[in-house]
């Protein structure tokens, strides 16, 4: 590996100063994401990336790329760092291209209907702009404002408008790459070829970070609803919001949004602002389109309602929860932390699916709260948060949550989502006897695993030696299952809550 | 469907010495019509190897087994093949010989034309008698054996409470695995094919039951979609026996509306307003008077036909066909009685399918919809420019995108069928955002980027296929 001075001029050389950073705050802010990792991973890996590089164009991310041959330093993207899997955080420190810099919408084409973004717009930012200019997101993440369309595609993230605009995917046209060999390629052909003329688009949804760096996505847009109206119903228990939600869409209805909140997540609320909604069991539906079209859906949605015993709530709760829509995770201000366990799981069994994920919330003794929301007519997305203190010992072992419910998801026919550096024990369960078809991918686009080597297919440790150089993926389970066990030996409930633990009966 | 063989063939055969002076087109032609004037001897010795043995599958475990003995870690033995079929089975494959066999589902309709290079005297798979279809009790998805035909799924899942989403633009009589290995054009306003696949059961190249994707979930966050990347392309990286579709509940209120228009700018414009329309659509079905003669004889032509199934709640079902109709301004007249061509009994789709079938196919168009009616123009001047009479058959896509199949009344032979592709090419070459995706379409690009996706696709399959046993690939 040349030396670490050399490289750090060559960087300057490229960027100048202002944007490689390799100060040791800076390098320890990019030293996590979203999900809490305990600081007895630093033993494991070197999370700590060496320098930080902010690049503007794409040419520079190609030149950025094409230095890392001379300087051998691994390459993590990072986008809005708000992934829960690790896939942004460096194992062997090196260089973290922080694309948030890449900014620019590029441009809007409204007879294609298709808007140019540069990989580090938040999707809000996104959102902002199309609007204001008559259109709209096909489908956008939960988490609008921290998340980046780089990001998002990366992880294939799911979210508001599936049931609707359609997946991600589908709202993906074409993306501009970085490959590990600093070349530049576009992924698909540049008309509309409907998944024809060789297009890879696909291989980037989900790719985490390891086939290349995407700098501009192109993605297809909707025209703006003339009305958005949030509407909200209670039920005497999360899984039967959970059986309207499947209701729904077998009485053929597409709402734009719909969703289930536990009493729980307003329990928490309530402890945080006295002024937020009653504690209860709900589901939360947006409906779009004409003033007409929107009142008659909201009429059939109330109809079928009552058919599944949910009363429907004032209109303030649904307006309430829809303009904080991309601000779901406040509790965490409760506990210093939050662990949050993303599955999909088949919409026919979502009642089951929420009743398991309540049980192991409260088997392991957490704080938490389950949500779901539908993604399209078959899957729906299981959310569950749990609250954790990762400042003390024991803070860490709710990640065993994340473990046990990720299990769940797969005896129901489901499976957990992300891989990146501490998930990749899932790989199999996802894909049995395909998963080596999945690696190929890896090998034929990055052999030589400059960028996010070591992650999604294999766990490479800090170690560049035989024998510890890597843990075999299971290795990663045993150590969250020790987690679970140890939290379900903890003799009492966590208490970040005193009001959560009346409502309990603690 | 053999692309990429095909296409990796082309790239190798220019790069023989001896064909190194015959322009890349001229050589495509030449392979496409086997013309054995501009041809080395070997290459059309490649070019007429067709497969010898044809199996016709019952259950997945024969493919398995298969796979096992074609990529050798079996014996033919294993086949368990009665003395007679055993000795056909080695000589007509050459066993014993040092090459390399492989497998290649066979479509059960085939809307263009068949591949350049054959599965050289490998097993050909026929899935007719593969085609259960299993239905989830409460969950809108289905798992459709490959040979299971769209019909049978489209009324089966009706009679079952649910809605198959994607018709099929021109209404021939396909499987659904011909959406895999074939060229059936299934489309609905909201997506493609691949919008509608959950995941595929398969059997690998090392005879392993693999499943792309998943059965009843979307597969968000499990890494690379190397599903919907392979997807048109699938039987040649895996042997797809099963598919997993995500359908619909099937609507409380639907109704098939159906348009007329007397000229293309009128039509365009309508199809682009509609492809801006809210909810509600199924899909939306475009004929010129050529193709709406043969797809329904009983009904006097119209110049263009727009035919679409609409669905809304009991209240909301006369709002959304005004809304509709608001799209729609410019029409001639508007029916609702007109069926279509989807709903008819089984055996009345396979007739008229039979009748739409005998026109000659090039491929899928792409283009946007408000220069639809232009392109059908100047595709019906081409056909009698050519003596071979054109007509269009059309969907529309929320995106504002049409994908269109032009027509002709011509001999299916190959000359006549590459001259129409030709033609055709001209034509989307001259029309700006529009793309011609046919099979000879990617034979004939040569932008950078495609040839680059295309190697990497090729390294991909190499990667995955490393058995040489799906469709391998060959060079001349
Ligand atoms: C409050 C909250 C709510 C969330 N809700 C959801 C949800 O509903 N559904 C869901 O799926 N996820 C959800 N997530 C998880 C996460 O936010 C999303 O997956 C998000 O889209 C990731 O975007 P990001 O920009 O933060 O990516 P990061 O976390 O920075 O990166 C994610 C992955 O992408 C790679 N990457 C980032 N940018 C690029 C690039 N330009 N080129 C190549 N690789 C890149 C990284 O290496 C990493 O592997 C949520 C997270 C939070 C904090």
């Amino acid at each position: 590996m040349a030396n670490l001075d050399y490289a750090y001029r060559r960087l300057l050389n490229t960027l100048g100063p202002e944007r490689v950073a390799r100060s040791e705050f800076e390098r320890m802010v990019y030293s996590h994401d979203f999900a809490s990792v305990p600081k007895i991973a630093l033993l494991q890996w070197r999370l700590y990336p060496d320098f930080v590089a902010l690049p503007k164009t794409s040419e520079e991310v190609s030149a950025l790329v094409k230095l890392s041959d001379e300087s051998l330093l691994p390459i993590t993207p990072r986008g809005g760092g708000t992934g829960w899997y690790g896939g942004s955080v460096p194992n062997r420190g090196g260089v973290l291209f922080d694309m948030r810099r890449m900014n620019r919408v590029v441009g809007l084409d409204p007879d294609g209907r298709t808007v140019t973004a540069e990989a580090g717009v938040t999707w809000k930012e996104l959102e902002d702009h199309v609007e204001s200019k008559g259109f709209a997101l096909r489908t956008v993440p939960l988490n609008a404002i921290g998340s980046t369309v780089g990001g998002a595609i990366n992880s294939a993230s799911v979210g508001f408008g599936g049931l609707r605009g359609g997946s991600l995917r589908d709202s993906v046209a074409n993306l501009e790459v970085i490959l590990p060999d600093g070349s530049l390629l576009k992924t698909a052909a540049a008309a509309d070829a409907g998944g024809q003329l060789a297009d890879l688009t696909p291989l980037f949804l989900g790719a985490e970070g390891t086939l290349g760096i995407i700098t501009k996505a192109v993605l297809r847009l909707v025209p703006k609803p003339e009305v958005t109206k949030p509407v909200t119903y209670g039920f005497a228990e999360p899984a039967a919001a959970a059986r309207y939600l499947k209701g729904i869409v077998d009485a053929g209805l597409a709402p734009y949004h719909a969703a289930l909140i536990d009493r729980d997540h307003f329990v928490f609320e309530r402890a945080l602002r006295p002024d937020s909604p009653d504690p209860v069991d709900l589901a939360l539906v947006a409906v779009q389109g004409s003033k007409d079209e929107v009142s008659d859906q909201e009429k059939t949605l109330d109809a079928l309602a009552k058919e599944y015993s949910g009363t429907k709530l004032p209109p303030t709760v649904g307006e309430g929860l829809w303009r904080e829509r991309y601000n779901n995770y406040s509790a965490r201000r409760l506990s210093r932390g939050l662990t949050i366990s993303y599955n999909l799981v088949p919409l026919r069994r979502l009642p089951e699916a929420v009743e398991t994920a309540l049980r192991l919330r409260d088997k392991l003794k957490l704080n938490g709260s389950v949500q779901a929301h539908l993604v399209d007519t078959t899957t729906a997305a299981l959310q569950p948060y749990v609250l954790m203190d990762d400042t003390k010992p024991s803070g860490g072992t709710a990640l065993g949550f994340v473990k046990r419910m990720g299990d769940a998801a797969f005896k129901l026919g489901g499976h957990s989502m992300g891989l990146g550096l501490f998930l990749v024990f899932n790989l199999r369960k996802m894909h049995g006897n395909a998963t080596g078809a999945y690696s190929a991918v890896k090998g034929v686009f990055d052999p030589r695993k400059k960028i996010n080597g070591g992650k999604t297919f294999e766990v490479w440790t800090k170690y560049p030696w035989p024998g510890i150089r890597a843990i075999p993926p299971p290795g990663m389970a045993i150590g969250l299952e020790v987690a679970a066990l140890l939290r379900r030996a903890k003799p009492t409930r966590d208490r970040f809550v005193r009001t959560y633990e009346a409502s309990k009966g603690g | 469907m053999g692309l990429l063989r095909d296409w990796n063939y082309v790239e190798r055969a220019v790069q023989i010495p001896a064909l190194s002076e015959v322009i890349r087109e001229a050589l495509i032609r030449a392979l496409f019509v086997r013309d054995d004037r501009v041809l080395p001897a070997d290459l059309i010795g490649d070019l007429n190897r067709v497969p010898r043995v044809t199996v016709k599958v019952k259950d997945d475990g024969e493919v398995r087994k298969l796979v096992r003995v074609l990529n050798g870690e079996e014996s033919t033995v294993s086949l368990g093949l009665n003395a007679e079929d055993y000795h056909y089975f080695r000589t007509q494959l050459g066993v014993g010989r040092t090459r390399e066999f492989g497998l290649v589902p066979r479509p059960r309709a085939l809307l263009t034309y068949d591949w350049i290079v054959p599965e050289q005297r490998g097993v050909q798979l026929d899935f007719s008698a593969y085609g259960a279809i299993e239905f989830a009790g409460d969950g809108h998805r289905a798992i459709a054996q490959v040979g299971a035909t769209w019909k049978q799924l489209y009324d089966d899942a009706l009679s079952k409470g649910h809605a198959v989403p994607f018709v099929p633009t021109v209404p021939l009589d396909f499987a659904v695995g011909d959406g895999l290995f074939g060229d059936a054009p299934f489309a609905s306003f909201r997506g493609d094919f691949g919008t509608y696949v959950n995941g595929l059961r398969t059997i690998s190249p090392y005879g392993h039951r693999a499943r792309i994707g998943f059965e009843e979930v979307a597969n968000n966050g499990t890494a690379y979609d190397l599903l919907h990347a392979t997807l048109p392309l699938a039987a040649e990286f895996f042997v797809p026996v099963e598919v997993a579709l995500r359908l619909e509940a099937k609507p409380a209120n639907r109704k098939t509306l159906t348009y007329s228009f007397e000229d293309g700018p009128k039509l365009s414009a309508a199809l682009d307003r509609l492809s801006r329309s809210g909810p509600g659509i199924g899909w939306v079905h475009v004929t010129d008077a050529v193709a709406a003669k043969t797809l329904r004889p009983a009904v006097p032509p119209e110049a263009f036909t727009v035919q679409l199934s609409l669905a809304a709640t009991a209240t909301g079902l006369a709002a959304r066909e005004k809304a509709v109709d608001a799209a729609m301004a410019g029409f001639k007249s508007k029916g609702a009685e007109t069926p279509s061509p989807f709903e008819v009994p089984a055996a009345a789709y396979r007739k008229t399918a039979e009748a739409v079938g005998r026109s000659v196919f090039v491929g899928e168009v792409r283009i946007p919809a408000k220069l639809l009616g232009d392109f059908i123009g100047k595709v019906r001047a081409f056909g009698d420019q050519s003596s071979a009479r054109a007509g269009v058959y059309a969907s529309l896509r929320d995106t504002g995108i049409a994908s269109a199949f032009p027509s002709f009344a011509a001999p299916k032979d190959r000359d006549k069928v590459y001259d129409l592709s030709k033609g055709v090419r001209t034509i989307v070459s001259g029309t700006p955002g529009a793309a011609f995706t046919s099979r000879l379409a990617h034979l004939w690009e040569e932008e950078p980027g495609f040839l680059r996706r295309m190697a990497l696709l090729r390294s991909l399959k190499l990667e995955i296929d490393a058995a040489h046993v799906v469709q391998p690939l060959i060079a001349p």
